[in-house]
């Protein structure tokens, strides 16, 4: 398959269990919405080519698993990501509530420059919010995130979400804020054309000077 | 009359006898000469020739009397006869008289009759000559309207022909026709006719153009009224044969027809000239299956109209084919379209595959997404169901083409996966991920489907097989349905968006749900985590299971993989193979980060079975890129270098192995028997040699166990010339000692992380052991000197050794220990075995057995022999 692209984004969806992550993916990539999904094992992934700005840019989506169980397991996917969503449910306040911790650990484990955008889903449940608009938007505004209030299901938001984001990260790159070239920014550069990456050198392996023939 | 002739005077009354016989007397004497008519006789002549010569007076005197009397005789007589004559006479005089009158009244009445015949006559004969004028009038008046009747009905000729062909009623539109075209014919005398006819001929033209139309609709929509009109309407033509071979043409050209329409909704800008590749080839990858199926839809309306077509004309023409059995031409020319029927079936299919196949072969099929394409080929199935139906046709062009697109499609949708692959195993943290020590490769939700071929292992072979067989029938009847009036397609269910791909296959539902809800959730709403539970020691986890997040999404494509392959069970193999390459890149990745740091020289970590698997997975290196070797690996002696990671990536893949071998019974019924070996071959020699990767990837941290270089300053410090049997170990085994307790406290440390079971601790621990025998050994060998006393301390020291590593390790015996024990005491062989000795142990290296044969052979002789024995084995 031949896919040309300018940029390639390491991209984090994280949150809480339960909060629509696997959903807002599934619906980015084109994915029907499945009414009763089960929990994510570990970590799933999915890519996709957008244009941002006339730039064709590779997002590489690592879907994490919010059970805590696996954060031991997710967290090795966290480093060098240059952007994410950080998902809580607008129906769930124990959800919401996690976020500090959510944030902490992406900060930390992923870089200082993560570009996050907090994404509220759910909205379609109107009738069993529980996290109002303004109080989420004064959380992102305290923590410098981007903020959007989306739909899974309806499909409101999700592509909008993905796509500020990136739209940010872009916007940092053109003004130099973030370099592509530091190793772990999560950002590498396309060839334009289907770029095979070059194989690394197997090391080889150097008998060692110990003398010894096992 | 005789009497007449009598005498006259013979019969007078008057008379008397006397008088009467003189009187007759004088009658008879009178000469008959007398008698005669007066004319021819002269009575005077005659008396006067009859006078004699001689003549007296006398004589005439007499004669004269007797002439007298003869006279008054003869007047008296005849006289005497009239009177007695007379009443006679008038008699029949009266009787005539009468006679006169009755003819005279007869005249009249004649007379009369014959004028009233003719007046009757007269009268009768003119009457009869006016009826006859008359009629024949009529008659003349009667043709002439006729025929004026005929011309008005042959001018409004177009008008109910059109108006016939509106009611579909073509028979009777030709019929008109043809009768009128022969009325018209017959009537050449008129000078109007001619025009007419030709007007004629014209309307036949035109509704036989018309009829051809109409007969180009069938082919759309076979209406068996409309056809049998229209069949009907061509015998009367005479061109049954004709039409045939016309609507034949009508279908070829319906079939690229439908086709054309079908994509061209899907393409902006279509001109007429646009060829229908150039189409195709435009059609939007995102709209190409719902063209397909819009496309497969509309031909087969075609295929059901000709289908129908068939079956009417076998029907018809069968039943008619009693009736006229000496008409040979027809029979013949049924016939043959009998058999032209039936080769169209085939040539239409021909036609609709070749469509469908450049529909498929222009639009990039191997872009489409994995469900889209599910879906394309279940419409491909359907399609080729429905062949069958249609002509019997295997659809061999199709089902070719479907495999060889499918292999193409697997192949670029398997790139991508391994490109994932790649990306999940270069992200990837090497951490356990919590899994209930249950969990197997079923519990994954791609696998749902599969459980049934698992549970009961007999029913394994033969629910797989059966269906298969029993499907097929049941499709065919279940597309024959379509093939009925109905405005229904086959395809139709492809249009519900809540079809499962089972749906569209045909397949088995998925058995039983309150089964199913049973296990489902193990894995997936149950919680299965170990967090809670308190960990135990390493040597009681008999069965734990370490999967990464990364090998839990190569089961996950295996599961999508087998289900493409259950939607095309031709193929199974080729998917098989590729799920293969999968766990072989995981095998090759595994291999390569875990073993690269391997720092001791090895030929007897690696069994020659790894050996071939590795040889044969480093050829992924030519299609595939290789991940890049983690770079956020800790490796430090706190972690005993990796190990934990190392552990995980190893059980991890010794995991998926078995997962793999639980697949095997069911990959064996979905591949033809002769592939099975393929499979047996690659369980064998790939599966199950994954075990023998913990060799060397634990031996990496294991080598760094005891630090090699001091434990070998630690044994050249001993003195191995002594005299006696020291009762102490020498002091590097407890150096040795100590570091091995460092590391198996460390390695308890791991436990907390990575729940280890028995097989990986005495895997790790045999690996120490390995390690530390060969340390022991190349220590040794360095001893150049040693005596009977320096042997017992070695021994002493290993036994020492051995026992303390039994105690921490838990490993009962130690394994390889031979490997050091057999080298110290060989120092005791005799000079015959030990040259044996020298010559087989090949797993010593020369060193160390120039260094024993150095310590054992007091004699020089011996040892230079001996020594020699070592360089021919060295040269060979």
């Amino acid at each position: 398959m031949t896919e040309s692209y300018e940029y390639l984004f390491k991209f984090l969806v994280i949150g809480s269990a339960g909060t629509g992550k696997s959903s807002l993916l599934n619906n980015f990539i084109g994915n029907k919405f499945k009414e009763d999904r089960c929990h994510t094992i570990g970590v799933e992934f999915g890519s996709k080519i957008v244009n941002i700005g006339g730039k064709s840019t590779k997002l590489q989506i690592w879907d994490t698993a919010g059970q805590e169980r696996f954060r031991s397991v997710t967290r090795s996917y966290y480093r060098g990501a240059a952007g994410a969503l950080l998902v809580y449910d607008t129906t769930s306040r124990d959800s919401y509530n996690a976020l500090a911790n959510w944030l902490r650990d992406a900060r930390t484990l992923a870089s200082p420059n993560i570009v996050i955008l907090l994404v509220g889903n759910k909205k379609d449940l109107e009738e069993s919010r529980e996290v109002t608009f303004s109080e989420a938007s004064q959380f992102a505004q305290d923590n410098e995130l981007m903020f959007l209030e989306t739909s899974a299901k309806t499909g409101e938001n999700v592509e909008e979400a993905f796509l500020k984001c990136s739209k940010t990260i872009l916007a940092k790159i053109e003004t130099g804020e973030l370099d592509p070239e530091r190793i772990g920014s999560g950002i590498q550069y396309g060839t334009g054309t289907a770029k095979r990456i070059s194989a690394p050198k197997r090391p080889s392996r150097t008998p060692s000077d110990c003398a010894c023939r096992v | 009359m005789d009497s007449r002739h009598a005498p006259p005077g013979v019969n007078s009354r008057s008379l008397t006898a006397a008088q009467s016989a003189a009187e007759l007397e004088v009658l008879k004497q009178i000469e008959n000469v007398y008698f005669s008519p007066p004319n021819e006789f002269d009575a005077a002549r005659y008396a006067l020739n009859h006078v004699p010569s001689y003549t007296n007076t006398d004589d005439i005197e007499q004669m004269f009397t007797k002439l007298k009397r003869q006279q008054q005789v003869v007047s008296g007589k005849a006289l005497h006869l009239i009177s007695q004559q007379r009443d006679n006479c008038d008699k029949e005089f009266a009787e005539i008289q009468n006679i006169r009158q009755q003819l005279t009244t007869t005249l009249n009445t004649c007379r009369q009759a014959r004028e009233n015949l003719q007046i009757a006559s007269n009268h009768l004969t003119i009457s009869t000559f006016v009826i006859l004028a008359n009629v024949r009038k009529k008659q003349i008046i009667k043709s002439v309207l006729k025929s004026l009747d005929l011309l008005r009905s042959l001018r409004s000729v177009e008008k109910d022909v059109a108006e016939l062909l509106n009611k579909k009623e073509y028979y009777s539109a030709i019929e008109l026709i043809l009768k009128s075209l022969k009325a018209a014919s017959n009537h050449k005398e008129y000078t109007c006719i001619a025009d007419l006819t030709s007007r004629l001929e014209d309307t036949l033209d035109m509704t036989e153009e018309k009829l051809d139309s109409v007969l180009s609709s069938i082919c759309y929509s076979f209406d068996a009224s409309v056809f049998s009109q229209l069949k009907r309407a061509y015998d009367l033509l005479g061109k049954t044969q004709a039409a045939m071979e016309q609507l034949h043409m009508h279908y070829s050209s319906a079939v690229n027809e439908s086709a054309f329409e079908a994509v061209k909704s899907f393409v902006d800008n279509v001109s007429m000239e646009t060829k229908f590749q150039e189409m195709c080839q435009s059609v939007p990858t995102n709209k190409a299956p719902t063209c397909l199926l819009n496309l497969c839809e509309k031909l087969f309306l075609v295929m059901r109209s000709y289908y129908i077509l068939v079956n009417w004309y076998n029907k018809n023409e069968a039943s008619s084919n009693s009736g006229n059995v000496c008409d040979i031409e027809r029979n013949v020319s049924r016939e043959y379209i009998k058999q032209k029927l039936k080769g169209g079936l085939i040539r239409i299919w021909h036609d609709v595959q070749s469509k469908v196949s450049m529909f498929l072969k222009s639009s990039g099929l191997e872009e489409y997404p994995f469900e889209k394409f599910i879906q394309m080929l279940g419409i491909l199935r359907k399609l080729t169901q429905v062949a069958e139906v249609f002509c019997g046709d295997t659809s061999d062009l199709l089902q070719d083409f479907i495999k060889t697109q499918s292999v193409a499609y697997i192949k670029n949708y398997h790139k991508g996966r391994m490109e994932e692959l790649k990306l999940f195993l270069e992200n990837e943290g090497w951490e356990q991920c919590p899994v209930k020590s249950t969990f197997t490769v079923l519990h994954l939700q791609e696998f749902k489907q599969f459980k049934k071929y698992f549970k009961p292992k007999t029913d394994i072979g033969k629910s797989s097989q059966s269906s298969s067989s029993v499907h097929s029938l049941d499709d065919s009847v279940y597309i024959a349905k379509y093939f009925g009036q109905t405005t229904r397609t086959p395809f139709e269910i492809f249009r519900n968006e809540n079809v499962t791909n089972d749906d569209i296959f045909g397949l088995e539902p998925e058995s039983d749900v309150s089964e199913e809800s049973d296990d489902e959730p193990d894995e997936l709403k149950r919680d299965f985590v170990e967090d809670a539970e308190v960990k135990e020691s390493p040597s009681k986890v008999s069965n734990s299971v370490i999967v990464t997040n990364t090998t839990l999404s190569v089961l996950r494509n295996c599961g999508q993989y087998l289900q493409i392959s259950r939607y095309l069970p031709q193929i199974a193999l080729e998917v098989i193979m590729l799920m293969n390459q999968l766990f072989d890149y995981y095998f090759f990745t595994v291999h390569l980060f875990f073993t690269s740091d391997l720092e001791v020289a090895s030929s007897t970590l690696y069994t020659p079975k790894l050996n071939g698997v590795l040889k044969r997975i480093s050829t992924l290196e030519d299609n595939f890129a290789i991940p890049k070797l983690p770079e956020n690996l800790e490796k430090t002696e706190a972690n005993l270098h990796g190990l934990s990671e190392r552990i995980v990536g190893v059980e991890s893949l010794i995991f998926l192995a078995k997962q793999f071998e639980t697949l095997h019974p069911y990959l064996e019924t979905i591949v033809a028997q002769h592939q099975r070996m393929i499979l047996e071959h690659f369980r064998d020699n790939t599966l199950r040699v994954v075990g023998d990767l913990r060799m060397p990837a634990y031996m990496c941290s294991a080598s760094k166990a005891v630090d090699a270089r001091s434990a070998l300053i630690g044994i050249s410090q001993v003195r191995w010339d002594v005299k006696t049997v020291a009762g102490e170990h020498s002091p590097y085994v407890d150096m040795i000692v100590r570091k091995i307790q460092v590391f198996a406290l460390r390695l308890e440390n791991i436990s907390q992380k990575v729940t280890l079971n028995i097989d990986i601790v005495n895997g790790i621990w045999g690996m120490v052991a390995k390690f530390i025998v060969h340390l022991l050994v190349e220590g040794f060998s360095n001893a150049s000197k040693c005596s009977n006393g320096g042997r017992g301390l070695m021994q002493l020291d290993y036994r020492q050794l051995f026992v303390k590593l039994e105690k921490i390790s838990g490993l009962k015996p130690i394994p390889y220990q031979d490997y050091v024990d057999r080298y110290v005491k060989a120092y005791y062989l005799p000079r015959d075995e030990l040259e044996v000795f020298v010559r087989d142990r090949t797993e010593y290296s020369n060193k160390h057995l120039i260094t024993l044969v150095g310590c054992a052979c007091e004699n020089k002789r011996d040892r230079q022999a001996l020594l020699g024995v070592l360089e021919g084995r060295e040269g060979s």
